[in-house]
């Protein structure tokens, strides 16, 4: 059994592409729940960001499940395999594990130190646990994941000055503005990264935040929580003539702001510099607004360039960061493996019981005139033997755990004494009798009932 | 007298050369420390040239703000001055990119065309040509700031258009920035601007100067006037964005080289005096 993760990120697909495969939460269970059929894998997240959107599974075949979530993703997207192909890359074993946890510790993101991507894991983690995706091995590869990211950003300055998605977004604000004196922001949608951003603005001084929502309840709602005004939504003409800051991130599948909405609107506001930025995906803001004077617009691509400035500041913290998923990586590797041996050796020992009661049933006859001290010294003996058998073999089994090399102990085990149908690391199958294996069983069902606690407690 | 005057420009010249050098390290390595070596730098430079100065006017006897080099220098003067209270009494980053430049610029035309002191012709002699001067001079230290930040401000627009932003981020000052600059320095240089050219007006009259309204230098700087006019009045009163604004700075900026550097030496029939 493996860990696979496949996916595009901003690294190897533009954001046309990565637009087209968004996942949201519902999109997201489909396809965990695809990608088990398909590729018989055990355990499935999902996640999708503006800048990723990537498949994990836990599987027994890596290039089976990679090609699953490949073709589950071109499905879900409406692409052809052929065209996603050039943009997706593939991890198996350790290398995905180490990519989930620099993803986690934010290393891979665009914004190398950047908040968000933390909640978003917890999110899709979240989704996947809650739709009973995960189990044993990605409710504990996950939360180690959350608590790596947790870390990373407690134990280095990587996220000291913070130039995340939002706040690259407030640098190139006040590259316009110089500081924010009685300036006024509009958020369009009330999202989370919506939310995020207004607090970043309100951090650098601004004070009048307008929200406007689709949704009027959720508008009201987001106003509450950052102490803006929700406004209308019908009107956005107005309030883009009152604003001088708009951040869209709304879910809104199609462009809510034209450039006809922004030209009107400069003739409202006299022409003052509009500043916008369009944080969602797909795209809310239409690009030709970048061509109106005193209209500066911005997409997620576009922070591609603040981010490289930050990113080169931040490499000496990163290194940091990279030790501390190395550290964390090994521990998870040491756990996994022995995952893989203590239900091999608790298989090992059932089989061979097995044999043994077997055996002395079949002899039971023959052993009519033993008295039953006899027979208890009978099958002492034969469990003796059993034992002395399995004793070494045992020992260097549990000692190969941590190891590399665990690997192949584990598959001649199961080859030379046919211990086959090693089914999902849930629990089923062989496990139920090792004692270590029902504790994982208990961790197992425990995390899947309090993934949302547990994992809220990672905030 | 006259050359340690002129020796003690040249250290200022170079002074001002070490503090741009010192200005584009804090901007493009971002070294805050550089940006302040550069203002004393600047300071230093400052106060050798009003020394150069002040020994030319005590070598001369008069005010030395006659010929080409006298006038480039007490320009360039005036501007350091800007700079420097900018500097101090604002905290706009990276003024001296721009300022520098100018406050070079001015120096190496000065330098290039030297020309020992001279006598005061008669025509000259006069309490409303010595306001006329300082008046002019004053105007054309705060408008070539304006211009100065003008450009800036369009080529950091237009960076910030095209989405390169690499260079521009948190080295510029921001745009709000220098457009209060463009708009403070032409509400500081329009006002003396037309206080110079009725001092000028009032001087052809009385001395007779025949079409003088006809002179390019004249009509260039009416034009000038209307140009700074029109930002002001369209920057308060209309909807004139910020771009619009830099422009016609820059637009300004130019006529004000023009009439400097062509239409007075070249063209005018009546402002070159001892030529």
């Amino acid at each position: 059994m493996l860990v696979v993760v496949t996916g595009i990120s901003h690294k190897t697909a533009p954001l046309e592409l990565r637009e087209k495969l968004a996942l949201d939460a519902e999109a997201a269970l489909r396809v965990e729940r695809e990608l088990a059929t398909r590729a018989g894998a055990c355990e499935a997240v999902a996640l999708s960001t503006c800048n990723r959107t990537e498949l994990y599974a836990y599987a027994k075949d890596s290039l089976a499940a990679s090609q699953a979530a490949v073709a589950c993703l071109a499905e879900q997207a409406g692409v052809p395999v052929a065209e996603l192909g050039p943009s997706v890359y593939s991890y198996s074993g350790d290398a995905a594990i180490a990519h989930l946890f620099r993803v986690t510790a934010s290393l891979d993101s665009m914004v190398v130190g950047e908040a968000q991507i933390v909640a978003q894991m917890k999110a899709a983690y979240q989704g996947a646990c809650e739709g009973g995706c995960t189990s044993v091995v990605f409710n504990r590869l996950f939360r180690r994941a959350l608590e790596v990211g947790k870390r990373v950003r407690t134990e280095t300055s990587i996220g000291e000055r913070p130039v995340s998605v939002s706040s690259a977004a407030v640098e190139l604000a006040l590259q316009v503005f110089g500081k924010f004196r009685d300036h006024v922001v509009l958020i369009l949608g009330a999202g989370e990264t919506s939310e995020l951003t207004a607090t970043y603005l309100k951090a650098h001084g601004i004070e009048r935040i307008l929200v406007a929502n689709r949704t009027y309840a959720a508008a009201e709602e987001l106003a509450r929580r950052v102490g803006g005004r929700a406004v209308p939504f019908e009107d956005l003409e107005g309030q883009l003539g009152a604003a001088d800051i708009v951040v869209a991130s709304t879910a809104a599948p199609h462009v809510v702001v034209t450039r006809e909405h922004v030209e009107r609107a400069m003739k409202h506001r006299r022409h003052r510099p509009l500043f916008l930025i369009d944080i969602a995906v797909p795209r809310d803001l239409d690009p030709a607004i970048a061509r109106v004077d005193n209209a500066f617009l911005y997409d997620i691509d576009d922070l591609q360039h603040v981010v490289d400035e930050n990113r080169h500041e931040r490499e000496k913290e990163a290194a940091k960061a990279e030790r501390i998923v190395a550290e964390e990586l090994d521990e998870v590797r040491t756990w996994l493996r022995s995952l893989e041996v203590v239900p091999t050796i608790a298989g090992l020992r059932d089989s061979v019981e097995k044999i043994r009661r077997a055996e002395l049933e079949r002899l039971g006859n023959r052993l009519g005139d033993l008295s039953a001290e006899q027979r208890a010294q009978v099958e002492l003996l034969t469990a003796s033997i059993v034992n002395k058998i399995l004793h070494a073999p045992t020992v260097r089994m549990k000692e190969a755990a941590g190891r590399e090399e665990c690997y192949l102990y584990v598959d001649a085990v199961r080859t030379l004494f046919g211990l086959n149908g090693s089914g999902c690391a849930g629990g089923e199958g062989e496990r139920d009798d090792g004692g270590r294996g029902e504790g994982e069983r208990d961790e197992g069902a425990r995390a899947a009932d309090d993934c949302r606690d547990g994992a809220s407690g990672d905030a | 007298m006259e050359h340690v005057s002129a020796i003690v420009l040249w250290v200022a010249f170079l002074l001002y050369c070490g503090a741009f050098a010192m200005v584009l390290v804090a901007v493009f390595a971002r070294h805050e420390g550089f940006n302040r070596l550069g203002l004393w730098l600047v300071a230093a430079a400052w106060a050798l040239q009003t020394l150069a100065v002040a020994l030319r006017a005590a070598d001369a006897g008069r005010a030395p703000v006659v010929g080409a080099y006298e006038s480039l220098t007490a320009v360039a003067w005036s501007v350091a001055l800007v700079y420097l209270v900018l500097e101090l009494f604002t905290r706009v980053k990276a003024i001296g990119l721009y300022v520098l430049p100018v406050v070079i610029g001015l120096l190496v035309a000065a330098l290039v065309g030297y020309e020992a002191p001279r006598e005061l012709e008669p025509a000259l002699r006069s309490d409303i040509v010595v306001l006329h001067v300082i008046v002019m001079l004053t105007a054309v230290g705060a408008l070539y700031v304006a211009g100065g930040a003008a450009l800036l401000y369009v080529v950091e627009e237009r960076q910030l258009k095209r989405r390169h932003l690499g260079g521009v981020l948190g080295r510029l000052p921001s745009l709000a920035t220098l457009d209060r600059l463009i708009f403070h320095a032409t509400l500081l240089g329009l006002p003396f601007l037309t206080m110079g050219m009725a001092a000028g007006v009032i001087r052809a009259e009385t001395f007779d100067v025949e079409r003088w309204w006809f002179d390019p230098m004249v009509l260039l700087s009416i034009a000038a006037w209307a140009v700074y006019a029109g930002l002001l009045w369209g920057r308060l009163r209309a909807d004139w964005g910020g771009r619009r604004v830099a422009w016609l700075a820059v637009v300004g900026l130019v006529l004000m080289l023009v009439i400097r550097f062509a239409a007075v030496p070249y063209l005018s029939g009546f402002h070159t005096y001892g030529s």
